[in-house]
C-alpha cells in the first residue's frame, strides 16, 4: 500500500474526513473504510453497474474511480437517497412494481434512475432504456425496472 | 480486486505534468477518465509505478466550439447541444460508446488513445500466466497470429473514425513544444502494433480540433457488436461527405474495430471526387474497402464475418450519407 | 366430469403482493454475505490451476508461509474427502488432491491480513507437476482414453453417466411413420451470471462450533457437505444464508470455495471472508452443459406423434455435480407436454478438463426442448398443418400417465395454446409478415419440484415450516427455504397471513439459520412454491385451528361455526359477532401456553420401478405456450426480438407480481442463451470469463412481454399453485428460433444464434436459390 493521504469529501450530505492511499478506489473506500455497504461489488471491472454512485449528481462507477480524485466532491450512495424513514418516489415505485428481485443490482439502478429523472423528469421509454443501458440485471429482464421508472416519472401508482 | 500501489499526482498545468513525467524514469502513465486504464491495472496489464492524473489541468477540460479539450468527459460532450448539433456523426459515435456509466468518466482523449484490445490481452494476470503471456504484455509471442514480431490487438475506439472523416486534428503538447497534426497521423500503422502512436515520450494529447469544413459535411457512424451497449466495436464505420447541389465531394470513409489502428480509405475515395455515387458505385466502393482489410480472430465475432460486414456497413453508411445525391 | 365451480378467491393470494424485502433492497439495507463484517476477519484467497490436467507431485509452501501477514496456507491433503451435491457421485474436492482437473481448479488456499498479502502468498507457492493428457472433446471422451479425468469413468473412458431407456416400439413406429424429422442441435455452455459474486464467511469459535455464512440457494446441502468434508457433526455447524444476489442454480451445489473458506477458519481460529473475483465465479461455473443432441420424431399422416428417438452427448466438465440428473433430464423431460407412446433415449455425460457444468434454470430441459420444438415446427411444415394444430392434436391429457410412468395431474396446456394464439393474433398476423419478419411458436413443460429429494431417506419431509407466535401478536416463520430473489419469503409470509386472516406485516420470515430453521431442501428444481407452500399452509392451518378453538370459546359457539375474518374471527351463529385476532390469541395462550405450529410436505409416491424411474417425476408439472415475433436483418444476421406472448400454466398464480417477474426474467435468460451467451473455449481454456465478454442481454435487447396466466388449480399444489421459476424459460428459445425461421427460412441448429451464424445460413439459402417469401 502506498502511504495514505488525508481526504475530505461530502457523502450523503455529511462531511467525511478520512485517509486513502493512491490506489484506493471509491468503492473500497465506501464499503471497507466507511461501512457504506449498500454500494455493491458485482464485477470490479466497470461492467455491471452494481457499484454506481452519484458523483456531483452524475451516475458514476465507483469501482473505476480513484478515491483521491474525488477530493472535495459530493457523493450520494443508496444509503443517502431517501429521507429518514421514507422512500423517494422512484424507490417506492421499485417496491410497488416488483422491480427488485435479488436486489443486488437495485442500488445501481436506483441511482441511475434518480439522476435520469432529475435531468429529464418525463423520459420516454426509449430514454429510460438508454439511461439504464449500463446496468446489468439478471433477474427481472428489466421489464419491471422500466415500468417502475415510468411510473415514478408520471407519478402514477 | 485490488490495485497494486502506485504514486498519484495531480498537476494543474501541462508543464507540471511534463516535469513529473520526466522525473520518473521508472515510468508513468497519464491518467484521464480511468475507465480503460484502471481495469487494465486491475488485471496487471503493463503497470507503471506512477499515475499522473490530468483531471486538474483546466486547459484540457475546455470546450470552445471547434476545439474540444482532451479531458472533456464523453457524458458531458453528448449533452452539449451545440456540439451535437454541429457534429451529428460524432454524436452518434459518442452515444454508442460503452455505457452511460462509463461515459460519465471516460474522456475524449482517452477514447482516442484507448489501449488496443485482444482476447489474449484483456485477461487477468492468472489467465495470461496460464498461457505464458503474450507479445503485448509480459510475453514474447502472439497467440492470434503466431509469431514474435507484431501485435494484432484491435483498435476499439469509436471516436477516431468518426472524427477522422471530418479531417479532425489533434494538438499534442510535449516537453519540447506543441504541435498540431491530423488525427490519423497520431496512429502508427506501420509499427509493430505495440507502439501504436507517434506520441513522443511525455507528450500529452491536449485537444481535438474540428476544421470549419467539418460542419459542412454530412456524416454518420455505425457500429457492429453483439449488444447495443457495453460492447466495444467489432467494426465501426464512419462516412462523411459534403453534399452540394446534389453532388458529393470530400467523401471520406474510416473504420475502427478492425485493425490495430483506425484507418481511412482516401486511396479509394479520392478518385471518386465529384463522381455520382449511384447504387452500383457505392456497392463497388464498399466491396473495395472490404477487400482492403484483414481482421484477425481476436474479438467476439469471427473475422470472416466482420470482413463481410465491412462491405454491408460501408455500403449502408454511404447510402445514408450520399444516397440522395445519386437521384437526379 | 363435473365442471368445477369458480376457484375460491383469497384475500392476499392471487393478487400482486410487493416483495416483503423490497424496502430493504431499495435503500441498500438488505444484507448480503459480503456486507457482513466480523472482528479480526481475515481475507481468504484461492490459487487456481493454470494447468488443464496435471498430477501434482509436490507443493512447497514454505516461502508463502513466511510472508508476514499470512496466517494459513492450505493444500488439498488436509481435507481430501470428496463431496458433491448427489450422494452417489462424490468427486469434487475443496482443494485439488493430487491432481488438477481444469484451468481454474482450486489448488491452494490462503488466509492473510489483507488481499494484497494473500495474493503475494499465492504467488510464492511452488508446485511440481506432471502434465497429463488434456481432454476437452467429449466426443473423444466416450471411448477409453489415456489418463481419464476420474477413475470412476465408465470402462476407462471419461463417461460419467450413461442412460439407456426404451419404452414401446420405437423402431416399429419409425418404420410405419408417414413423417419423420430429425434435429441435431448443438448448444454452447452457458452460465448463471448472477450479479452477486460467490462469497462465504466462516468462523470457528472456541465453543467448538463452526458458523458458515454463504451466498447459497441450498443451505442444507452445504451443511451436509461441510460436515462430511471437515469431519464435524452437523449439529456443531451453523449455516446462515443472508440475502442472496441471484442463484439460477449456480449456488445450489455445495461449492469448493465454501468448504475451503471453512477450512481456513478452522485452521486460523479467526473469521475468514472468501469473496471470489468475477473471473473465479466463471471458473466455478456449474452452469448449463454444452450439449449435442439428436432428436428424431415420428408422426402419422395427420400429425399424431408416434415416437421420439433421442440421443444426447453432454459435456460435464471436471466434476459430476448434478450430472447424473442432467443425463436423465435431457431425455425424460421429453415426456410432456405431448403424449408420445414410443420413446427411446441414449444419453451420455462426459467429463472434460473444463469448469464443471451443473444445474442452471430449467436444468436439463432447455436444450432438449429446443430441439423438440424446432423439430415440431419442421414437422408441421412438412405435413402442411398449423404449428398450433399440431400441438393441440398431441397434448397430454389431465390425469394421465406417460409411457415412462410420469403421473400427470393438472394441465392447462390447451388453454395456454388457445390464449397465446388469440393474444398474438397468430392466424391473422402469420400470413402477412414480409421477408425478414417472423412469428414462431414454442412450448414448454417442466417439473414443479423433484419428487425424489437428494440425500433423504424416503418419507422424511422435503419441506418443514415452523411458526411461533407470542403475546405481541407477531408471527415468526422459520424455514430453510432459500429466498434468492424469487420472492419465496414474500410467498411464505402471504400464505401464513392468508390462512390466519392477518395483515402481512404481522408475519416475519426469519433469516435462514440452520440452528433455528427447520429443514427445507432449498431453492432448486422449482420446488419452493409447491413444497414450502404446502408446508406453510399446513403449519398455518394448525395454528389457525388452535386460535379458532379459542375464538369459539370467546364467541360461545362451536369451532365449526367460526370463520377467519380480516384480523378477527367471526361467527354468525347464533348472531353476527367477532373477536379480534389478538383476543383469540391471548385466550389460546391461556390454555395452550406458548404457541407454535409446524407443517411439513412430502411428495406422494409415484413413478415406475425400472432403473432411473424416479428421474423427472414431480408432484406436478408446469406447461407453457409462447409466441414470439422477431425481425432479422437478412444482410447482417442481426435479430431483434419484438415481442413475446407468454401463456403459462403455473396452476393458480399466488403472487402475480412475482410470477410475472419470473417469466420476464426467464425470457431474458432464455434469449441470452439463444442470441449471445456462450462459455467460449479454445481447447480447455475459457476465453471469456468476464461480464464484458459474456453477453448477458442489455435493456435495449429485451422485447415487450405479455404474460397470460391461464392455469387452473392444481389438485395438490398449495391453493392450486405450481412452479413458475424455471419452466418459463424453456419455451422462449424455440419460439424465437421458429420466428427466425418464419422470417428468413433458416433453421438454427447451433446456439447461440450469433449474427455471423445466421448470416451464413441466409447466404447459404440464397446460394442454393431457395427463395423464401418470394425473396432470394
Amino acid at each position: 500500500m502506498s502511504s495514505p493521504a488525508p481526504l475530505k469529501l461530502t457523502i450523503n450530505g455529511l462531511p467525511v474526513a478520512t485517509v486513502a492511499p493512491a490506489e484506493r478506489v471509491l468503492l473500497d473506500l465506501l464499503r471497507d473504510d466507511l461501512g457504506l455497504v449498500g454500494t455493491k461489488r458485482g464485477c470490479d471491472l466497470g461492467t455491471c453497474g452494481c457499484c454506481t454512485v452519484l458523483l456531483d449528481g452524475r451516475p458514476t462507477l465507483s469501482c473505476l474511480t480513484l478515491a483521491r480524485l474525488v477530493e472535495g466532491r459530493t457523493i450520494t450512495t443508496i444509503e443517502g437517497l431517501a429521507p429518514p424513514g421514507g422512500l423517494t418516489p422512484v424507490q417506492r415505485a421499485f417496491v410497488e412494481h416488483g422491480a427488485t428481485q435479488c436486489g443486488f443490482c437495485t442500488p445501481g439502478f436506483l441511482l441511475t434512475a434518480t439522476a435520469l429523472l432529475r435531468e429529464n423528469p418525463r423520459p420516454t421509454r426509449d430514454e429510460i432504456v438508454r439511461a439504464i443501458s449500463g446496468n446489468l440485471c439478471r433477474c427481472t429482464g428489466y421489464t419491471k425496472i422500466i415500468e417502475a421508472i415510468e411510473a415514478a416519472s408520471t407519478g402514477a401508482p | 480486486m485490488h490495485l497494486d500501489p502506485f504514486e498519484l499526482h495531480r498537476p494543474t498545468t501541462v508543464e507540471e505534468a511534463h516535469r513529473l513525467y520526466a522525473e520518473r524514469p521508472a515510468g508513468a502513465d497519464y491518467l484521464a477518465g480511468g475507465t480503460d486504464l484502471l481495469p487494465n491495472y486491475k488485471m496487471h496489464l503493463n503497470l507503471r509505478p506512477t499515475l499522473i492524473s490530468l483531471d486538474r489541468i483546466p486547459e484540457l477540460a475546455r470546450r470552445d466550439g471547434a476545439r474540444v479539450g482532451a479531458m472533456v468527459r464523453l457524458g458531458d460532450l453528448e449533452r452539449d447541444a451545440d456540439f451535437v448539433g454541429r457534429y451529428p456523426g460524432v454524436a452518434r459515435a459518442l452515444r454508442e460508446i460503452a455505457t452511460p456509466l462509463v461515459r460519465a468518466s471516460a474522456t475524449l482523449g482517452g477514447n482516442l488513445l484507448l489501449e488496443t484490445r485482444c482476447f489474449f490481452f484483456n485477461q487477468s494476470e492468472f489467465w495470461r500466466a496460464s498461457l505464458g503471456y503474450c507479445l503485448k504484455a509480459d510475453g514474447d509471442r502472439c497467440h492470434v497470429v503466431p509469431q514474435k514480431e507484431r501485435c494484432y490487438a484491435t483498435f476499439s475506439g469509436d471516436l477516431a473514425p468518426a472524427l477522422a472523416v471530418l479531417d479532425a486534428e489533434v494538438e499534442l503538447a510535449g516537453p519540447g513544444g506543441r504541435r498540431t497534426i491530423p488525427l490519423l497521423d497520431l496512429y502508427d500503422r506501420a509499427g509493430d502494433g505495440i507502439r501504436r502512436t507517434h506520441l513522443r515520450p511525455g507528450e500529452i494529447l491536449t485537444s481535438v480540433l474540428l476544421p470549419p469544413a467539418a460542419r459542412e459535411r454530412s456524416a454518420t457512424y455505425s457500429k457492429l457488436r453483439v449488444r447495443p451497449s457495453f460492447d466495444f466495436p467489432e467494426l465501426g464505420v464512419a462516412v462523411a461527405a459534403r453534399i452540394v447541389d446534389g453532388r458529393a465531394t470530400e467523401l471520406r470513409i474510416a473504420l475502427g474495430g478492425i485493425e490495430t489502428c483506425p484507418r481511412r480509405f482516401d486511396e479509394l475515395t479520392t478518385p471518386l471526387e465529384g463522381a455520382p455515387l449511384d447504387g452500383p458505385r457505392r456497392r463497388e466502393l464498399a466491396a473495395a474497402v472490404q477487400a482492403a482489410v484483414r481482421p484477425v480472430h481476436n474479438t467476439f465475432l469471427p473475422p470472416d464475418y466482420r470482413r463481410r460486414m465491412v462491405g454491408v456497413y460501408v455500403r449502408r453508411a454511404l447510402t445514408e450519407v450520399v444516397g440522395a445525391t445519386a437521384v437526379p | 366430469m363435473v365442471s368445477p365451480g369458480p376457484p375460491p378467491a383469497y384475500r392476499l393470494l392471487g393478487g400482486r403482493i410487493p416483495y416483503v424485502d423490497g424496502p430493504l433492497k431499495v435503500t441498500g439495507r438488505a444484507e448480503y454475505t459480503d456486507d457482513l463484517r466480523r472482528p479480526g476477519m481475515l481475507v481468504g484467497r484461492l490459487l487456481r490451476s493454470p494447468w488443464a490436467h496435471a498430477r501434482i507431485r509436490s507443493v512447497d509452501l514454505r516461502a508463502a508461509r513466511e510472508i508476514p501477514g499470512v496466517v494459513a496456507v492450505l493444500t488439498g491433503d488436509k481435507y481430501p474427502t470428496p463431496f458433491g451435491v448427489l450422494p452417489i457421485t462424490h468427486d469434487e474436492t475443496a482443494i485439488a488432491v493430487e491432481r488438477a482437473r481444469y484451468i481454474g481448479d482450486i489448488v491452494a488456499a490462503v488466509a492473510a491480513v489483507d488481499e494484497a498479502t494473500a495474493e503475494r502468498a499465492l504467488a510464492a507457492i511452488r508446485f511440481d507437476v506432471e502434465p497429463l493428457r488434456e481432454h476437452s472433446d467429449p466426443r473423444v471422451g466416450v471411448d477409453p482414453v489415456t489418463d481419464p479425468i476420474h477413475a470412476r469413468g465408465l470402462r476407462g473412458s471419461n463417461v460419467q453417466k450413461e442412460v439407456l431407456q426404451n419404452f414401446g416400439d420405437v423402431d416399429g413406429a419409425f418404420a410405419h411413420a408417414a413423417h419423420t424429422v430429425r434435429v441435431q442441435g448443438r448448444f454452447s455452455g452457458v452460465t448463471h451470471a448472477f450479479t452477486e459474486p460467490l462469497v462465504t464467511i466462516a468462523e470457528a469459535t472456541p465453543d467448538g462450533r463452526l458458523t458458515v455464512t454463504s451466498a447459497t440457494q441450498v443451505p442444507h446441502y452445504l451443511h451436509r457437505a461441510l460436515s462430511e468434508v471437515l469431519g464435524i457433526p452437523m449439529h456443531r455447524i451453523r449455516v446462515v444464508k443472508p440475502e442472496v444476489g441471484g442463484g439460477f442454480g449456480g449456488k445450489s451445489d455445495p461449492l469448493p470455495h465454501e468448504i475451503a473458506c471453512a477450512a481456513l477458519a478452522l485452521e486460523t481460529g479467526r473469521p475468514v471472508r472468501m469473496l471470489l473475483d468475477r473471473e473465479d465465479v466463471f471458473y466455478t461455473n456449474h452452469g448449463r452443459h454444452p450439449t449435442e443432441n439428436d432428436v428424431r420424431i415420428a408422426a402419422d399422416r395427420d400429425g399424431q406423434l408416434l415416437a421420439y428417438d433421442i440421443r444426447a452427448l453432454i459435456e460435464g466438465g471436471a466434476w459430476s455435480s448434478f450430472g447424473t440428473v442432467t443425463t436423465y433430464y435431457n431425455g425424460v423431460l421429453a415426456m410432456g407436454p405431448y403424449r408420445v407412446d414410443n420413446f427411446r433415449y441414449h444419453g451420455r455425460r462426459v467429463y472434460t478438463n473444463r469448469p464443471p457444468s451443473g444445474a442452471m434454470r430449467a436444468h436439463g430441459g432447455t436444450n432438449l426442448r429446443y430441439s423438440i420444438e424446432v423439430g415440431l415446427d419442421e414437422l408441421a411444415e412438412r405435413i402442411g398443418i398449423d404449428p398450433f394444430d399440431l400441438r393441440v392434436r398431441n397434448a397430454l391429457a389431465p390425469n394421465s400417465t406417460t409411457v415412462n410412468q410420469f403421473r400427470i395431474t393438472s394441465t392447462s396446456f390447451l388453454r395456454c395454446l388457445e390464449a397465446v394464439r388469440r393474444a398474438s393474433e397468430w392466424d391473422a398476423v402469420r400470413p402477412r409478415l414480409p421477408y425478414g419478419e417472423g412469428i414462431g411458436l414454442g412450448c414448454g413443460f417442466y417439473i414443479s419440484g423433484s419428487n425424489s429429494p437428494i440425500h433423504f431417506a424416503p418419507d422424511i419431509p422435503q419441506s418443514t415450516v415452523h411458526l411461533k407466535v407470542d403475546m405481541d401478536g407477531g408471527i415468526a416463520v422459520h424455514s430453510m427455504q432459500a429466498d434468492i430473489g424469487q420472492g419465496s419469503n414474500t410467498l411464505l409470509a402471504a400464505i401464513v397471513a392468508e390462512v390466519l386472516g392477518v395483515d402481512l406485516e404481522r408475519v416475519h420470515v426469519q433469516r435462514v439459520d440452520s440452528d433455528v430453521s427447520p429443514i427445507d431442501l432449498g431453492s432448486y428444481s422449482s420446488r419452493v412454491t409447491f413444497m414450502m407452500g404446502n408446508a406453510a399452509r399446513q403449519a398455518a392451518e394448525r395454528l389457525r385451528d388452535t386460535l379458532v378453538r379459542a375464538a369459539a370459546e370467546l364467541l360461545a359457539c362451536s369451532p365449526g361455526e367460526v370463520r377467519v375474518g380480516h384480523e378477527r374471527f367471526e361467527t354468525s351463529s347464533p348472531s353476527e359477532r367477532s373477536v379480534p385476532f389478538l383476543d383469540a390469541l391471548h385466550a389460546a395462550m391461556r390454555t395452550e401456553g406458548a404457541l407454535t405450529a409446524s407443517g411439513a410436505y412430502r411428495s406422494p409416491k409415484m413413478g415406475g420401478s425400472y432403473k432411473g424411474a424416479r428421474a423427472g417425476t414431480a408432484p406436478a408439472y408446469s406447461f407453457a405456450a409462447y409466441v414470439a415475433r422477431a425481425g432479422v436483418d437478412p444482410e447482417t444476421g442481426e435479430v431483434s426480438v419484438r415481442k413475446v406472448w407468454a401463456a403459462f400454466d403455473c396452476g393458480r398464480p399466488l403472487n402475480r407480481l412475482a410470477v410475472e417477474g419470473q417469466i420476464e426474467g426467464s425470457i431474458h435468460m432464455g434469449l441470452g442463451q439463444l442470441l449471445g451467451e456462450s462459455m467460449n473455449y479454445r481447447g480447455a481454456r475459457l476465453m471469456n470469463p468476464a461480464l464484458l465478454d459474456y453477453k448477458i442481454l442489455t435493456p435495449a435487447q429485451m422485447p415487450e412481454v405479455e404474460v397470460l396466466l391461464v392455469g387452473e388449480d392444481d389438485p395438490e399444489g398449495p391453493f392450486g399453485a405450481k412452479e413458475a421459476g424455471e419452466g418459463p424459460l424453456v419455451a422462449t428459445l424455440p419460439a424465437v428460433a421458429n420466428a427466425i425461421y418464419d422470417a428468413v427460412g433458416v433453421r438454427c441448429y447451433e446456439l447461440p444464434v450469433t449474427p455471423d451464424r445466421l448470416e451464413r445460413g441466409i447466404a447459404r439459402r440464397r446460394t442454393e436459390h431457395r427463395s423464401w417469401k418470394g425473396v432470394g
